[in-house]
């Protein structure tokens, strides 16, 4: 297992380099330019010429990639053009706020998903099942700004339950987690509910059950059991976008996280600041799928990884 | 100066409670800015949250008033010479830092040459090129600035270029704004200034906590704290105000009749003109938009009363020009291209297009810019003029109409600072084309020296005739399509006192406002 982790994480340093290379050609391609968006409404020629000469925007493409990969190489990320802070300070200050929302949302998915999902699979065409899939249609379907807005209305405006925006304790965390988590919800009930009928209808519950086991240990340890693969595999796959792309939720809930220092970033065509970004959250996204992975062995004795 | 991003289109808020009519709150919450300042530090001053911000934490020599006047700050008085070159500021004696260092006129020139110095890339050096020597210090050709003197601890002598009779209004700007003459890096996230309030915390892209300065020259805040908070979304900002838990709402222009029709809503509206001016540039270089008739034309085909009504729901002046009714110069007797498409037809034909034209009609993707050109679109289509829209992201769109590449660019300006020479100058002079503001690229020999004259005339009565011919022959010269002038909107919740909605940006600096502590009762 160590032999295969060392491995992937090797295996994933071409793949960091192959999205920095990407995400740098992509924004020199796209329009836009750095000291335009900085120096405002306003500016002269020679002001414009003296910035891109100080942020070596001038320097030919080749020798300014390889300007920012030896700055990575020492773990420097450098610093924003826009506002002169060191980006690492930036993105280490966000993505803890990211995670917190990331976790709740998975966390909610996760308890409401499976067991919405097992409790489908279990009876078939129940009411319970009917609502469950009523609710997986709209956790898929609404998006999710619209869900966002009408929580904010429902329970903030309205109800005055929840705060509508910001950033704080548990209370702020509520109905963002719930718009972040909605798709998530859906799938996973989804997903569950198939994976609980293929194993339910299988030799192995039948003999569970013939050997007098109750109910619950049926569909606990050997239904579901055998039915996480592919929720560990949705799972892991909707963090890592969670973690990368909670871009619209934070900008609703004011949700000071890296998707809306992103955001920020692209409209002021602050490039070092994307780059990094871009960067950590590859490293994020790989390490996400990697631990995926190492969860599907645990899950199921059969997968290993020799 | 420039909003940007509203993601989402403004979903529209249904009508419903409210917090109340009291607050327990002992800090003022503002909701405006809808992203994270740049930075606190003046020199790096270059868009809105950041400007209000500084405008919070320090002060320059002079200071906007919310009505969009110009008081003296840390200059108590100045002289001209004669020859209009020479200003001797006369500084506020007694006054410090909130570090308690004392503010000298050292300081002026030193927080200047920040502003100036390329290595702090700053971008914003503009307000005080007028200044001897200051545009070559910048560009990095001289290493002191030879027009700012401090023969002593209490007098700032600054020579010009050349006369500029308002430069005491762009001295209020906050990047001209006065810093600590040793500023450390952290400087931008840790700010120390005169202003009248102090920095506790800056949770960034959540809020700005500042407290007052209690020893402030002016006089202290009279609330107990204010709270900036970075809010993205207008729907976020407008459901927060609901919940009474900010003061101050920017209403989304696409809400304004929602909040007008709601009978308890519109108590708190109150409307003030914000110096902006949205217009749509015509290149005046390309193709048949090089003649003046058919630009002309352009501006006899639009409805502009209905766009006013149905798009911003009639908070807009007509505009017959450049400067805004509110700015000595404007002339409010002059009367406005008619919608008369017969009229755009035959001017069309006078220039040799009968069969009309081709453009091609550009816009960032703000939703009100969409949805004026895409009124626009209609109404040209009535004269023959075939628009396509073209809709890019902000700076896309921006860097291409600096370039040259647009027909049509639907855009607006707000004003740095009250004067119409804010106006005239950086948007039709021939010197500020492209980057420089001038996206009409309008080259017109007189208007140019109309311009001139006027920003070096010492009086103030002929400045102004100047402005007014100078705005007339614009008008003329159509280099634009006048649209409208914008009356921003704002709610303030009935337990707020004091505040009043600022004519120009960073005019409102909250020193008189405060929370009734009395809760008037509930309804």
């Amino acid at each position: 297992m160590t032999a295969f982790i060392v491995r992937r994480l090797l295996l994933s340093i071409p793949t960091l380099l192959g999205v920095l290379v990407v995400a740098f050609l992509l924004l020199y391609v796209a329009p836009g330019d750095p000291v335009q968006a900085m120096v405002g409404e306003r500016a002269d020629e020679q002001t414009i010429a003296r910035l891109r000469q100080e942020l070596r925007l001038d320097d030919p493409l080749p020798v300014q990639f390889g300007h920012y990969l030896a700055g990575i190489a020492k773990g420097d990320l450098g610093r924003s053009y826009i506002t002169n802070r060191p980006i690492r300070k930036d993105i280490l200050e966000r993505f803890p706020k990211t995670l917190q929302l990331a976790g709740a949302a998975m966390l909610l998915a996760t308890i409401c998903g499976v067991t919405l999902g097992v409790l489908s699979g279990r009876k078939p065409g129940s009411t319970i099942d009917r609502f469950g899939l009523g609710l997986a249609y709209l956790g898929i379907s609404f998006p999710v700004y619209w869900v966002g807005l009408l929580l904010i209305l429902l329970f903030a405006v309205t109800l005055h339950w929840l705060p509508p925006s910001g950033f704080g304790g548990a209370r702020y965390l509520v109905l963002p987690a719930i718009a972040l988590g909605m798709r998530s919800i859906a799938f996973l009930a989804r997903m569950t509910r198939s994976a609980m009928l293929d194993s339910l209808g299988a030799d192995y519950v039948r003999t569970a059950r013939a050997k007098g086991l109750g109910e619950r240990l049926v569909v606990g340890r050997h239904a579901l059991r055998n039915a996480l693969i592919p929720i560990i595999t949705v799972l892991g796959l909707d963090f890592g976008a969670y973690l990368t792309g909670s871009i619209l939720t934070e900008t609703i809930f004011s949700w000071p996280g890296l998707g809306r220092y992103v955001v920020n970033a692209i409209a002021r065509r602050d490039l070092p600041a994307i780059q990094g970004s871009v960067l950590f959250l590859s490293a994020v996204f790989v390490l996400v799928n990697l631990i995926t992975d190492v969860a599907y062995a645990k899950a199921d004795p059969r997968v290993t990884y020799a | 100066m420039r909003r940007f991003y509203p993601l989402i289109v403004p979903l529209v808020v249904a009508a419903c409670g409210g917090g109340g009519s009291s607050t327990n709150r002992r800090t003022l919450v503002d909701s405006r800015d809808n992203y994270d300042p740049r930075s606190l530090d003046p020199a790096l001053s270059t868009d809105v949250p950041t400007g209000r911000a500084v405008g919070y934490l320090f002060d320059g020599l002079t200071r906007f008033t919310p009505d969009a006047g110009v008081v003296p700050g840390l200059a108590t008085s100045w002289e001209v010479s004669p020859d209009g070159i020479t200003y001797t500021f006369h500084l506020r004696r007694g006054v410090t830092f909130t570090d308690g260092t004392p503010f000298v006129a050292r300081q002026v020139a030193t927080s200047w040459q920040r502003v100036l110095d390329p290595k702090v890339r700053g971008g914003r050096g503009w307000p005080l090129y007028p200044i001897l020597g200051a545009k070559e210090f910048a560009d990095g050709k001289a290493t002191t600035i030879p027009g700012l003197a401090t023969p002593n601890d209490s007098t700032v002598v600054v020579t010009l270029k050349e006369p500029f009779a308002i430069f005491p209004k762009l001295l209020a700007m906050p990047v001209a704004s006065i810093a600590p003459e040793k500023v450390p890096a952290s400087f931008g996230e840790r700010p120390v200034g005169t202003g009248p309030w102090k920095l506790v915390e800056w949770k960034h892209d959540d809020y700005l906590l500042f407290v007052p300065n209690k020893g402030y020259w002016g006089g202290a805040p009279k609330a107990d704290s204010l709270k900036a908070r970075i809010i993205s979304e207008p729907s976020t900002a407008v459901a927060e105000f609901q919940s009474g838990n900010v003061d101050v709402l920017q209403v989304p222009q696409g809400e304004i009749r929602d909040w007008e029709e709601d009978t308890e809503r519109r108590k708190l509206l109150a409307s003030t003109p914000a110096l902006e001016l949205v217009y749509v540039a015509i290149n005046t270089t390309r193709g048949p938009l090089a003649d003046v008739r058919v630009r002309q034309a352009i501006n006899h085909s639009l409805d502009r009363r209905t766009i006013v009504r149905n798009l911003i729901a009639g908070r807009g002046e007509l505009a017959a020009g450049v400067i805004p009714s509110q700015l000595p110069g404007s002339d409010k007797t002059r009367i406005g291209y008619q919608f008369d498409t017969l009229r755009a037809k035959q001017l069309l034909r006078e220039a040799g297009y009968p069969n009309g034209i081709d453009v091609e009609l550009w816009t960032s993707t703000t939703p009100i810019f969409v949805r004026i050109a895409e009124t626009l679109q209609g109404y040209l289509a009535l004269s023959g003029i075939r628009a396509k829209i073209v809709q890019r992201e902000s700076a896309a769109a921006r860097e291409a109409a600096r370039k040259g590449q647009t027909d049509l660019f639907v855009k607006d300006w707000y004003a740095d600072y009250p004067d119409a020479e804010n106006f005239l100058y950086p948007l039709l002079h021939s010197a500020n084309k492209g980057v420089g503001g001038n996206v009409s690229f309008f080259q017109n020999a007189r208007f140019d020296s109309l311009v001139t004259a006027s920003r070096r005339e010492q009086d103030e009565a002929k400045r102004i005739a100047l402005y007014t011919e100078a705005d007339e022959l614009a008008f003329r010269e159509a280099p634009m399509v006048f649209l409208y002038f914008y009356n921003e909107l704002y709610a303030i919740q009935p337990w707020v006192k004091g505040f009043v909605p600022p004519v120009i940006f960073n005019g409102q600096p909250w020193t008189a406002v405060s929370i009734a502590r009395e809760a008037p009762s509930k309804q």
